[in-house]
């Protein structure tokens, strides 16, 4: 509060105030940022939450100036921070085209002329004359991106905004930011790795407001993000029948197998040992091993019943070694998350979440989880 | 032909202290600009919460109306009680007081307004970046859209009262001028220190409130107190508010002289302060986060 009414009494007499050093509990919200991006480039940032993401877009497109440095734009800027800003919930889709339009720049003869465009985008058909707060939020996500791209920026700036909305019209989105690539930049922050690794050229890491991985090997910098800030949170849950004693990782590549995250080469073998106990009334079980990539959908998964191997119980401590030959995992971090159960898995003795990190190593091959080799031959 | 194409296109830059570096006339030409710009967000801003305001309610826009008449009311009755002792008016002393707190009103209205210009687009400023100073003059409209439709509902009652407006109300939007620079000038700062200080902020509102009861508008400027007296003739309100009241009822602006020096010390204070705001504001946004 103080430093706010110094500034204000500072500037009512003329006085610059000197914005390039700190004062006592000030701290740099970003800090030497700096990178070009041209026409055609897609600049993906990524960090955790409170990393300086969105404040990076606010100073980008003029919200607020920089203390220091210097920002250049050439062309016009087009800036989502969030969607639908200013929509007015009692107004209709219609007249909040309108309005929200005019708030991002355009004038009403634009907006009138490319009225049609945007309506149809945005796919909300009789809904456009209802008022906008009987709209689903995937609605209002449709109509305000819908605005945005058809003021034809030359800088677009998105903000994680195609978090909502479904599958349909994000692939949607994400087309048409390809599209106006052709005639812009655009700069956009996700937490959704898939979607950063799909359409950027550039990636920007960005931690305590400080850049920690810059380039345009986007999957390298995903990786790093990823390997460096996404440790996965290791819970367990269960009846507690079932504990685990020891697990162990190794591959024949490499033993270094005391690393977290383990380590392993694409399509090496790898091994996984447990020692674990039952409660002496269980007779059987089942083990499954879950490979979690890191938006926590399933990648791979192996059921010992599966592979007709049977464990018994004989109340001593049970160890069990599983071997992956040639494992397929696609390059790219997951968790281990081991389940112990009985037959019929109707009750889980234990489930161990994300006991281990593991990291794939090796060059960039697709998208998907598993990536599979097979005989390829002319026919 | 590309080569064209990017030299048409607009170079920004963005750099600490960019506005500190326009000369002191300079602002006010690159606001004034920045207001003609942004003519059709003010005008698509006032539409959206001047007519929505109205949109979920049963009464809709009647409600306007309703305001006056219960304020007439009240001071019919306090008037019958005795209890007040304005003092000789010339008109009933409704009709007198009614005019007198609607040109009261029409001031805060003015401070109010532009108290509200960063807070009312609060989600928007963190949003998109637009001229603030838009805010300002839709906030403003509002007002006086509001403000014209009581100004009707009051001359109605003033007939009734069998008190006919002199001709000279057709100067009224000149005299009100002065209103809107001070009532501007005081809040676009209290707009800023309501971001960075709420305690000042709310000393400002209650000094607001305090100022009517030394402005002779629900009694006549001839006080036996010495002391109030003098608080009435240094308020610069008394000359202001008085003379747009007296336009109407009396058809005279009220001590002109005093409302002269009034005038221009107001406009030099909207100026100062429209400054201010200029430079100062996106210091002040960085606050809102």
């Amino acid at each position: 509060m103080a430093y706010g009414i110094v500034d204000l009494s500072k500037n009512l007499f003329g006085i610059k105030s000197d914005s390039s050093k700190l004062r006592k509990d000030e701290f740099w919200a970003l800090e030497n940022i700096s990178f070009d991006l041209k026409r055609g480039g897609i600049l993906g940032i990524i960090g955790v939450n409170g990393s300086g993401k969105t404040t990076l877009l606010r100073l980008l497109s003029g919200i607020f100036p920089p203390d220091t440095g210097e920002i250049t734009i050439k062309g016009k800027i087009g800036a989502l921070i969030s969607v639908g800003a200013g929509f007015h919930p009692h107004m209709t889709g219609r007249e909040n085209v309108y309005l929200n339009g005019t708030i991002l720049g355009m004038s009403r003869a634009e907006i009138g002329s490319k009225f049609d465009d945007i309506v149809n985008f945005a796919e909300l058909g009789d809904f456009l004359n209802a008022p906008v707060s009987t709209y689903s939020s995937g609605m209002r996500v449709r109509l305000g991106f819908s605005i945005a791209l058809h003021i034809e920026p030359d800088i677009m700036i998105i903000d994680e905004i195609l978090a909502v909305g479904d599958m349909g019209f994000k692939t949607k989105c994400y087309n048409a930011i390809e599209k106006i690539t052709q005639k812009a930049a655009v700069i956009f922050i996700s937490h959704y790795m898939p979607q950063i690794a799909r359409i950027s050229t550039e990636i920007l890491v960005l931690n305590y407001g400080r850049s920690v991985y810059q380039g345009n090997n986007v999957h390298e910098g995903i990786e790093f993000y990823t390997s460096q800030f996404e440790k996965s949170q290791a819970s367990v849950s269960g009846s507690g029948k079932a504990r685990i004693k020891k697990l162990k990782l190794y591959s024949d590549g490499d033993m270094s197998h005391a690393l977290d995250p383990f380590r392993l080469q694409y399509l090496d073998n790898l091994y996984v040992e447990i020692w674990f106990v039952l409660d002496p009334g269980i007779r059987d079980a089942i083990i499954s091993l879950a490979f979690y990539d890191k938006e926590m959908r399933g990648g791979a998964e192996c059921y010992s019943n599966n592979s007709n191997f049977s464990i018994i119980n004989h109340g001593d401590i049970i160890r069990s070694r599983v071997k992956f030959e040639k494992l397929p995992l696609n390059p790219g971090s997951y968790s281990l998350t081991v389940t112990i159960s009985d037959q019929d898995q109707k009750e889980i003795f234990l489930k161990y979440h994300a006991i281990r990190d593991i990291q794939v190593i090796g060059s960039f091959i697709g998208f998907s989880s598993v990536q599979l080799q097979a005989e390829w031959s002319d026919i | 032909m590309k080569k064209t194409e990017t030299r048409n296109q607009k170079v920004t830059i963005y750099k600490p202290n960019q506005r500190h570096e326009l000369g002191f006339f300079e602002t006010w030409a690159v606001m004034s600009k920045n207001i003609v710009n942004s003519r059709e967000l003010i005008w698509q801003l006032f539409k959206r919460d001047f007519f929505a305001s109205y949109k979920k309610s049963f009464l809709g826009i009647t409600w306007i109306f309703v305001a006056p008449i219960m304020g007439i009311v009240s001071w019919v009755f306090l008037n019958m009680t005795g209890m007040l002792r304005p003092g000789d008016v010339g008109i009933p002393y409704p009709a007198y007081v009614l005019v007198g707190t609607s040109m009261w009103g029409l001031f805060m209205g003015f401070f109010n307004s532009a108290k509200e210009t960063l807070s009312a687009g609060q989600s928007l400023v963190m949003q998109v970046s637009y001229s603030h100073e838009a805010l300002l003059f839709k906030q403003t409209a509002q007002h006086l859209a509001n403000f014209l439709i009581t100004f009707f509902v009051n001359i109605i009652i003033l007939i009734v009262f069998k008190v006919i407006p002199s001709w000279e109300i057709i100067f009224f939007p000149l005299v009100i001028l002065p209103l809107f620079f001070l009532g501007a000038a005081i809040g676009l700062i209290a707009s800023m220190i309501s971001i960075v200080a709420v305690d000042i902020s709310r000393i400002i509102n209650m000094g607001m409130g305090l100022l009517m009861y030394v402005t002779p508008i629900i009694y006549s400027d001839k006080v036996n107190n010495v002391t109030v007296q003098s608080i009435i003739e240094w308020n610069p309100l008394t000359y202001l508010v008085c003379s747009a009241r007296d336009i109407i009822i009396y058809g005279r602006l009220y001590h002109p002289m005093g409302y002269l020096i009034c005038f221009i010390l107001s406009f030099i204070l909207f100026m100062i302060s429209w400054r201010l705001f200029f430079v100062s504001e996106d210091k002040i946004i960085e606050r809102m986060v």
